[in-house]
């Protein structure tokens, strides 16, 4: 009998065997996430709904005498941003909810591993189909632009910029999923959750900033609109309502009654909101029993 | 009394059930076996009516399931324990079962009584273990004293305790004049319970006998066993009058075509010790393996075919 | 565990077939579904955040009303529909989709395996839920907005012309919009999907429609199930509503015609499905 098998069988797997590197919880939530049905479905959704809105919005707009087809950009980003926080809040749940976590955290027991590389994933996931929808808003633009004549210029002003927002703005929606899938381990609460948050939240403080009747024409909404009021702080500090500052040129300036936090802000501002709910998933995921 | 006739059930460009036909009588336990994916499930969902079948019929006395006046009261059906909303306790849960058919709150705590869950009727059934899971299926089977049970995988995670009482249930149940298609992977179980075997794989039908019938269709059945310090000089004898002779470990022969009275003359004949001698009987398993052993198939790229 | 074996119960012939032993009648799957909505305890939280939401929202806005602003009582105690109507597509979504990610349809569908009558039971149930939290709703709203002092916000006065009927309106529009959440996810039976379907159709593509205003997207607005919303309106804000679009007015009742037909739509193919395919 030779040396090597005479070793006792606990001494091998400890010093021999390697246990879940950081770079191995990744690839397994790769092939998790990559392995599902659902993220792809999100993922082409996204994709053919920011083409298609932004298609449709330029057309509308195409016969104003003043069109510029750069502010359609990311009309289509509107609709298409709830793929992303769908596909973030399935992942961040669908562990639980399946209850593929049993397996999951039988392997890597210490379980933050296993949070941070979902946080990986699905930021590579959602940044993929990220630049893919906002290709797709680009290309929806053309056909619009070209009939008028005008010529798309994505280097100019701050048009990279605007580019750059629409996709972090896309990728920060995925995480805030996840992080709200992640923290209440159920797919219905934190999909109704991160709707209330992101839809309908900046949907009741446009309503109560709205000097006119509710639901009236919100063009003519911003004519005579007081510096700075509490709604409009409230608007722009909100998770949904900074998010979609990240999709505003930095040009555009504030809308009426709101401080200029600009895309940079807003995406700070959001970014925070992502980072609070994912360590409080992370605490809860530390702290507490897995069922 | 089930009658399936030439059922065939098909997801896209797979065949779940191929043609199958089987009458489950009154009167008697009915198992039915076959490997993961043979299509056991498939055809009792077909059955109950939860699944259309592509051809072919399912009737339950003479009648498609959906064509029954009252469901409950003619078919009690158990298909899978986690048929139940985790948020709700199993008294309401056989109670809202209960109320489709008119059944007295009475009847609900009888069944909770007569599958020992009272201790739990008022928990949630998310909380429940695997074996409280079952009790309550088969409660909710046994709800409206129905004529036919069928019961999908009964005794899976009962404890032995359990699995007796589901043994003698569908016992009483069959002796009560009742027709019960019982599944189950516990060979030794179906053995002990079951009066008639239907066996399928692959959606086809390959055995549909009486248990006693197939357990003597297997090849063991029938083999004498003699265990001998002389095998040399016995083989010899027992080739020589025409017998098939199999060498085992320790001595042991395996006889065909012999009688145990044949090898113990020929033994006396060749003047070789015998130490044991005796006809092995065949088992429920062994058949079904020699039955199966073409047809299983693991159909994990098969989403369809299994339970989801 | 004790285990009581079957014991002897009444002769097995005899009982069979005989009368008392009837099958489904709708009235007794609608107590069935009754049974299962109740026995539900997210059910009973969803309610009271749905009605804890509406009067939150309302005393909310309540606090921005000014007097010069056109805003009647009504829409102050109404306003809070914004808000519930996530409570009320969720509550559908549900109901129609908690028989199949829970496996209860087995149970379920096996006990009825007509099927139609317990979609029309679910309808029942989760409208008449949506009734009673709606009207739990309206009284929260109203107390919120007249026990708290709220600066300029004018109290609710029915004597408003469509004050009472904006109130009727936020109940059917609540109901509809329950109703559209069960077709929805009874139809595409899962969760996620009918309520992302239905945020998108009630809440979102109303928003994205109203950014780009033209004679297309107004009538494409006015033809969305988000037009129910008009029917918690007075007759000065839906007055005002008509003069703002550029597409159809749809007057006072139009905007519960548009989404009565949705949900009609939509439960038909729901029972389609129902009908016509397997259920796992």
């Amino acid at each position: 009998m030779s040396a090597a098998t005479a070793t006792p069988h606990g001494a091998r797997a400890t010093t021999a065997r390697p246990g879940p590197a950081f770079g191995r919880v990744v690839a397994a939530e790769g092939t998790k996430l990559l392995s599902l049905r659902s993220p792809w479905w999100a993922a082409a959704v996204t994709v053919v709904v920011a083409g298609v809105i932004t298609y449709l919005s330029a057309e509308a707009s195409s016969v104003d005498p003043g069109f510029e087809p750069l502010d359609s950009l990311s009309t289509g980003l509107a609709l298409a941003h709830l793929g992303p926080l769908v596909l973030g809040v399935l992942v961040g749940a669908g562990e639980f909810r399946t209850g593929a976590s049993r397996t999951t955290f039988t392997l890597v027991p210490r379980r933050w591993p296993v949070l941070a590389a979902q946080v990986l994933v699905t930021a590579a996931f959602a940044l993929g189909t990220a630049v893919l929808a906002t290709a797709a808003s680009v290309l929806g633009i053309l056909p619009s632009a070209a009939s008028r004549g005008i010529t798309v210029d994505l280097t100019s002003d701050d048009t990279p910029g605007l580019v750059l927002g629409m996709v972090l703005f896309l990728v920060a929606l995925a995480l805030f999923g996840l992080a709200l899938g992640a923290l209440l381990r159920r797919t219905v609460p934190a999909l109704v959750t991160g709707l209330l948050v992101v839809v309908i939240l900046p949907v009741v403080l446009t309503t109560a900033g709205d000097p006119l009747v509710s639901g009236a024409d919100p063009a003519s909404t911003g004519l005579a609109g007081p510096p700075t009021t509490v709604l409009g702080t409230l608007a722009v500090l909100s998770p949904g309502g900074a998010a979609q500052l990240m999709t505003t040129s930095a040009s555009a300036g504030p809308m009426s009654g709101t401080p200029d936090l600009g895309p940079v802000g807003g995406g700070l501002v959001f970014a925070a909101w992502v980072l609070v709910v994912l360590v409080a998933a992370a605490v809860r995921l530390r702290a507490r029993d897995v069922r | 009394m089930i009658e399936v006739e030439a059922l065939t059930k098909r997801y896209g460009s797979t065949t779940a059930v191929d043609g199958l036909t089987f009458t489950a009588p009154p009167g008697t336990v009915t198992g039915f076996l076959g490997p993961n994916g043979a299509g056991k499930s498939t055809t009792m969902r077909v059955v109950v009516g939860l699944e259309r079948p592509t051809s072919g019929t399912a009737t339950i006395h003479g009648r498609r399931y959906a064509d029954l006046p009252a469901p409950l009261h003619a078919v009690g059906v158990m298909l899978d324990a986690r048929s139940v909303h985790p948020g709700r306790t199993a008294y309401k849960h056989l109670l809202a079962m209960a109320q489709t058919h008119g059944i007295s709150k009475a009847r609900v705590r009888e069944v909770i009584a007569q599958t020992g869950l009272e201790p739990a009727a008022h928990r949630r059934a998310g909380t429940f273990s695997l074996g409280m899971g079952q009790r309550l299926g088969i409660a909710g089977a046994l709800l409206g004293d129905p004529a036919t049970l069928i019961l999908d995988e009964p005794v899976n995670g009962l404890d032995p305790d359990g699995v007796l009482w589901v043994r003698r249930l569908v016992r009483d149940l069959a002796a009560e004049g009742r027709t019960v298609l019982l599944s189950s992977h516990l060979m030794h179980e179906l053995a002990l319970c079951a009066d008639r075997v239907v066996i399928i794989g692959r959606g086809r039908l390959l055995a549909d006998a009486p248990v006693k019938e197939i357990v003597e269709r297997s090849e063991r059945a029938g083999t004498v066993r003699v265990r001998t310090p002389d095998p040399e000089p016995l083989t010899r004898e027992l080739v020589a009058s025409g017998a098939q002779v199999t060498p085992q470990e320790g001595g042991v022969l395996h006889v065909r075509g012999a009688s145990v009275d044949d090898v113990g003359t020929a033994a006396r004949r060749c003047g070789a010790t015998v130490l044991e001698l005796g006809t092995e009987s065949g088992s429920l398993e062994e058949a079904y393996l020699q039955l199966t052993g073409d047809a299983v198939e693991y159909r994990a790229a098969d989403a369809r075919g299994g339970a989801r | 565990m004790t285990t009581v074996l079957p014991e002897s119960r009444a002769p097995q012939r005899a009982s069979r077939g005989a009368p008392r032993r009837t099958g489904p009648t709708l009235w007794r799957v609608l107590a069935a579904e009754r049974t299962k909505l109740t026995s539900v305890r997210a059910n009973t939280w969803l309610v009271l955040g749905t009605v804890v939401a509406a009067a939150g929202t309302a005393y909310g806005l309540g606090m921005f009303v000014r007097p010069d602003d056109g805003r009647s009582g009504s829409w102050v105690v109404t306003s809070g529909f914004v808000l519930a109507q996530l409570g009320f597509l969720v509550l559908g979504a549900l109901v129609g989709t908690a028989e199949h990610t829970t496996g209860t349809a087995r149970t379920t569908f096996t006990a009825v395996p007509r099927r139609l009558p317990v979609l029309g039971a679910q309808a029942l149930v989760a409208a008449t839920t949506a009734l009673v939290t709606a009207v739990l709703a309206l009284g929260a709203s109203y107390v919120a907005t007249a026990v708290a002092p709220l600066a300029d916000a004018p109290a609710l006065d029915l004597s408003v012309p469509g004050a009472s009927r904006a109130l009727l309106g936020f109940a059917l529009a609540s109901v509809a919009v329950t109703l559209l959440g069960l077709g929805l996810g009874a139809l595409l039976r899962r969760p996620a999907a009918a309520l992302v379907t239905g945020v998108v159709l009630a809440i979102v593509s109303d928003q994205l429609l109203a950014a780009n205003p033209s004679r297309f997207t107004d009538t494409v607005r006015s033809l969305l199930p988000s037009a129910g919303a008009r029917l918690t309106q007075d007759d000065a804000a839906l007055a005002a509503l008509d003069a703002a679009t550029r597409g159809p007015q749809l007057g006072v009742w139009g905007g519960g015609v548009v989404v009565g037909a949705w949900v009609l739509v939509v439960l038909a193919a729901a029972a389609y499905r129902l009908r016509r395919h397997d259920v796992r």
